[in-house]
């Protein structure tokens, strides 16, 4: 192996690799340029579906022996011999059954009540909410993913920057997105990558800075945005295109977004959180014909979604969940609908996650004022657990993102995942350095993981493996002495999955 | 800049404070537009022309009267198509920028309400009432049929009162949130009871509506939906709400809240009349102000039409404007839900951007439009004059000024490597080097704001 190449699978090309060592954790998007990409793909992949308007969590997942929900439903309530079968107590809407085959074969948890105190009815009030992560009575001017990309990922010098931290598949960029942290969105929008790229292709960006007034902060608004398309236009084709859907989508808004999705995922683009979203869950009338319609599109545009990610090798790596801004009103109304309700289920799909059903069906003889389902999960529990369990964030991260700790739920199993991804593990620095003879080296594991640890001369040869095999999480010290070894510099390198992280040391004697 | 937040009239009427006000008034100008409106006092334009009355236009055509719904696509796109003639024609007229902030408001998606003879007759309601009396156009829009339907009204029955259109009327319409409780809501959906909709006409059937007591906002009484308004009108967040509206949207995106509560008083002293609140505004030194000149991201329409009417194109490809409007996120008739578009930044994003570059592109290469560039660029006196035609240019393609570097690169553009005292667009390759100068122009990002 030369040393050039050596040099590369440590991820330390001269110069932004030097950096990045002596500094530290600053984020290597202040130089301007990323690492020279050596880790292969498999980092964790958030899928979120937005589900707006207010899905009727009761006709969803069904309390079919529940008499109070037939009384309160008497026109619109699904029936016993409707619904899907999924336990003695539960069934699922009919017009939902590739559901019911990830429910069997494990790959699906349905998370009852979720929703969060005092719930607020407007569409446009809670939809903040949820995507901001905020309390009921508090405002925040950005989104928990913002939050958690612009606080952890924009500052992990493992992140290939040539990737989007998210990715919005519609036409509208999402508050869900935007981090204050960095003054704006971390991720960015389009429909369709081709489409894209003909649009990108011809534009150059400016580099005049907009002078310090109202007017000039909007207009390095707009030159961001001008200078993000051209970045990332080009990959983004590129990872599409290497990949053929393997799986039939239907023909709906949803499907499409998520078969470009499995394009991307499955073409190798690093980007951790994607959007889709699907409107018209606001049924206030005759919504039995409706809201089949929409659970249906739902249920098979994932259902296929699920299957080609499974079909091309990657679905261990995704983990799609779905929110709306609130359930519905137990009653019906006398429109042959429901109107703005509270708590209501929410689903979690993949290979990885823990499949059944969480959390009791709704209790209806126990409502709130308004007479709407009471949660007992806060959404934020959720949030947590996918940002913990699935992305691999760790504790301290939480604090930025989601400003208070909330109880996980086990929906993603941590356990038999090879690598939890680049924020999963943490390598400092050795001391002493310089050292002789001998130095620590410590390093954290936010989780459960199979890593190694090991020492390569500056040839690039295996000096000596400190560890190879599983570890609890934890934070761990391992000692290398350098009595019979010259002076020189020497790379110490932890492994984790296809990640890895590296240290130089030097021995001076 | 002591008083840059103040509702003082302006001293200066000049060419720069004659584009800013023409740029947030209308859709689009030429300079013969700004010529005129200097030959006359700020008082006079902004009183005689911007805010007067004019008839109504021509409707769309005789279908707006038919109750059928035979050829609903092709008739909801003449609709866009007539309303986007009117936007370019309108002459000196603020109204349609009215009626859109109106649509904006008081929203309904055709999808919903069905027939665009509905939304025809809805946009008609907005046109006649643009800078009428608030507190009218609220009781009207209350019982006009395409709101009815859209938002559920017409479900709203004595016996199973439907809650969509109450709680939207305080929450989106009037109050705002927060200034009003739950039940509010309750009881001011029995006293919205009754409506109904029979083709383009909605009517009152005595047999649907709660005749009974009711309490809203701490009185009580049978009331119907105009006491409903007329109680809600009592609170002073109503003024404070629009004025909050008409601020983000002529001025700035965050409203500066004192004057806001300067304009909401001059509302409710002229009890909800619009034309004392709006005369004031575009007289004053607020909106002429350094500070906010060139803050505003255009909207879609306003970039698809103030481009049209910059290069003077008298029979524009409507088709290809209603094509690319869908794509930048504007459809006409079809907000994306009862709160409206959001504006602001949202409108731009990786996707739209570049839409919009598109979208200039082929006008100007005559790709999708019928634009000579070489007639064009004739029209102006400087066309020979490689350094004061980039003058004239800029000045009425961006309010945002440029900078000197800008200039310079447009410059280079212009020449492709000739010397200034060369330029002639009687040069043979000048019809190329206009359009590669007017496509850049077009996509320097100065040119989103206005």
């Amino acid at each position: 192996m030369d040393l050039r190449n050596f040099i590369r699978q440590l991820g330390m090309l001269a110069g932004a690799g030097a950096m990045s060592m002596t500094i530290g954790n600053t984020p290597l998007r202040a130089f301007g340029k990323s690492l020279y990409k050596i880790k292969e793909v498999n980092g964790k992949v958030l899928v979120l579906i937005q589900m707006s308007g207010g899905n009727d969590g009761l006709n969803t997942v069904i309390p079919y022996e529940d008499s109070l929900y037939y009384n309160a439903r008497p026109n619109i309530a699904i029936s016993k011999s409707e619904a899907i079968n999924l336990n003695s107590l539960t069934g699922l809407h009919p017009s939902m059954q590739p559901f019911k085959e990830f429910y069997d074969e494990g790959k699906l948890a349905i998370v009852q009540n979720v929703g969060y105190p005092s719930n607020n009815r407007s569409h446009f009030r809670s939809t903040d909410i949820w995507l901001s992560a905020s309390d009921s009575d508090e405002y925040l001017n950005d989104g928990w993913i913002g939050r958690y990309l612009g606080n952890t990922v924009a500052n992990d010098s493992n992140y290939n920057l040539d990737h989007p931290m998210a990715i919005s598949l519609g036409s509208t960029q999402d508050t869900l997105l935007s981090c204050t942290c960095q003054s704006g969105s971390m991720g960015i929008s389009f429909e369709d990558p081709n489409q894209f790229f003909q649009l990108i292709n011809g534009s150059s960006a400016d580099t005049d800075p907009p002078p310090n007034t109202v007017a000039g902060h909007q207009l390095k608004f707009i030159k961001d945005i001008a200078a993000r398309s051209i970045r990332f236009a080009e990959i983004i084709k590129e990872k599409a295109d290497t990949i053929n859907n393997q799986v039939n989508y239907p023909n709906t808004d949803l499907a499409d977004q998520l078969s470009i999705i499995a394009q991307l995922v499955a073409g190798g683009l690093e980007t951790p959180v994607y959007l889709a979203s699907i409107g018209g869950f606001d049924t206030h009338s005759n919504q039995l014909g409706r809201h089949a319609n929409l659970l249906n599109n739902v249920a098979q545009s994932l259902g296929a979604f699920q299957r080609d990610l499974e079909a091309l090798g990657v679905a261990d790596r995704v983990v799609t969940m779905t929110f709306s801004e609130f359930g519905r009103t137990v009653e019906q109304n006398g429109s042959g609908g429901t109107d703005h309700g509270a708590a209501a289920p929410l689903f979690v799909l993949g290979s990885s996650v823990n499949g059944g059903i969480w959390g009791d069906n709704p209790d209806l003889s126990d409502l709130d004022g308004s007479g709407d389902n009471k949660f007992k999960f806060d959404f934020r529990q959720i949030y947590s657990t996918m940002l913990r369990d699935h992305l691999g964030a760790g504790p301290d991260d939480m604090e930025n993102i989601l400003f208070k700790n909330f109880e996980t739920l086990p929906l993603v199993s941590v356990k038999h995942i090879s690598s939890g991804g680049p924020r999963a593990f943490e390598l400092n620095q050795n001391y002493p350095n310089p050292f002789n003879p001998s130095t620590r080296i410590t390093y954290t594991l936010r989780l459960p993981q199979v890593i190694s640890l090991k020492i390569f001369d500056v040839n690039g040869r295996l000096v000596k493996t400190l560890f190879n095999g599983y570890k609890e999480a934890g934070t761990f010290h391992e000692f290398f002495g350098g009595l019979k070894y010259p002076s020189g510099v020497y790379y110490c390198q932890l492994i984790s999955g296809s990640y890895r992280k590296t240290i130089k040391m030097s021995l001076l004697k | 800049m002591g008083n840059i937040r103040s509702l003082e009239k302006v001293t200066a009427w000049d060419r720069s404070t004659a584009i800013h006000l023409l740029s947030r008034t209308l859709f689009g100008f030429t300079n013969e537009d700004v010529n005129f409106a200097l030959s006359m006092s700020i008082d006079d334009y902004v009183d005689n022309y911007l805010l007067s009355d004019l008839h109504e236009p021509q409707s769309p055509g005789f279908w707006v009267n038919d109750t059928d719904s035979y050829n609903n696509s092709v008739r909801s796109r003449e609709l866009t198509y007539w309303w986007y003639n009117l936007m370019l024609t309108q002459g000196h007229s603020f109204r349609e920028k009215m009626v859109l902030f109106w649509h904006n408001h008081f929203v309904s998606e055709l999808s919903v309400v069905k027939l665009p003879q509905r939304m025809y007759h809805q946009n008609r309601l907005f046109r006649q009432n643009a800078f009428g009396n608030f507190k009218e156009l609220t009781k009207q829009i209350t019982v006009d049929p395409a709101m009815l339907i859209y938002l559920d009204n017409t479900k709203n029955r004595k016996e199973d009162p439907n809650e969509n259109y109450a709680r939207e009327l305080m929450e989106l319409f009037t109050l705002g949130i927060g200034n009003y409780t739950e039940n509010d809501i309750v009881e001011a959906a029995r006293a919205l009871t009754g409506w109904q909709v029979e083709g383009l006409q909605s009517y009152f059937n005595p047999d649907r509506f709660d005749d009974s007591q009711k309490t809203f906002m701490n009185e009580t009484g049978n009331f119907n939906h105009e006491d409903i308004i007329e109680i809600i009108f009592k609170k002073p967040e109503v003024a404070s709400y629009i004025c909050r509206k008409l601020y983000k949207e002529f001025v700035y995106f965050e409203p500066d809240e004192n004057v806001v509560d300067q304009l909401a008083s001059i509302f409710r002293d002229n009890n909800y009349e619009l034309k004392p609140v709006l005369s004031t505004l575009l007289k004053s030194t607020l909106l002429q102000s350094e500070e906010i000149i060139g803050a505003k991201i255009k909207s879609p329409i306003e970039f698809i039409i103030s481009l049209t009417k910059q290069l003077k194109l008298t029979s524009p490809n409507y088709e290809y404007m209603r094509d690319i409007a869908n794509d930048i996120g504007q459809t006409l008739f079809s907000p994306p839900n009862v709160a409206g578009w959001e504006g602001d930044k949202t409108w731009i994003n990786t996707n739209t951007l570049p839409a919009r570059h598109i979208f200039s592109d082929r006008i100007i290469n005559g790709d999708r439009s019928p634009l000579k560039i070489l007639e064009y660029a004739r029209n102006y006196e400087s066309s020979e004059d490689a350094e004061k035609f980039i003058d004239e240019i800029a000045d009425i393609f961006f309010v945002y000024k440029l900078s000197d570097g800008r200039k310079e690169y447009l410059m280079e553009l212009l020449l492709d490597g000739a010397a200034v005292y060369d330029w002639s667009t009687y040069n043979e390759n000048a019809e190329a080097r206009l359009i590669s100068f007017f496509k850049s122009l077009c996509r320097l990002s100065e040119y989103q704001l206005t």
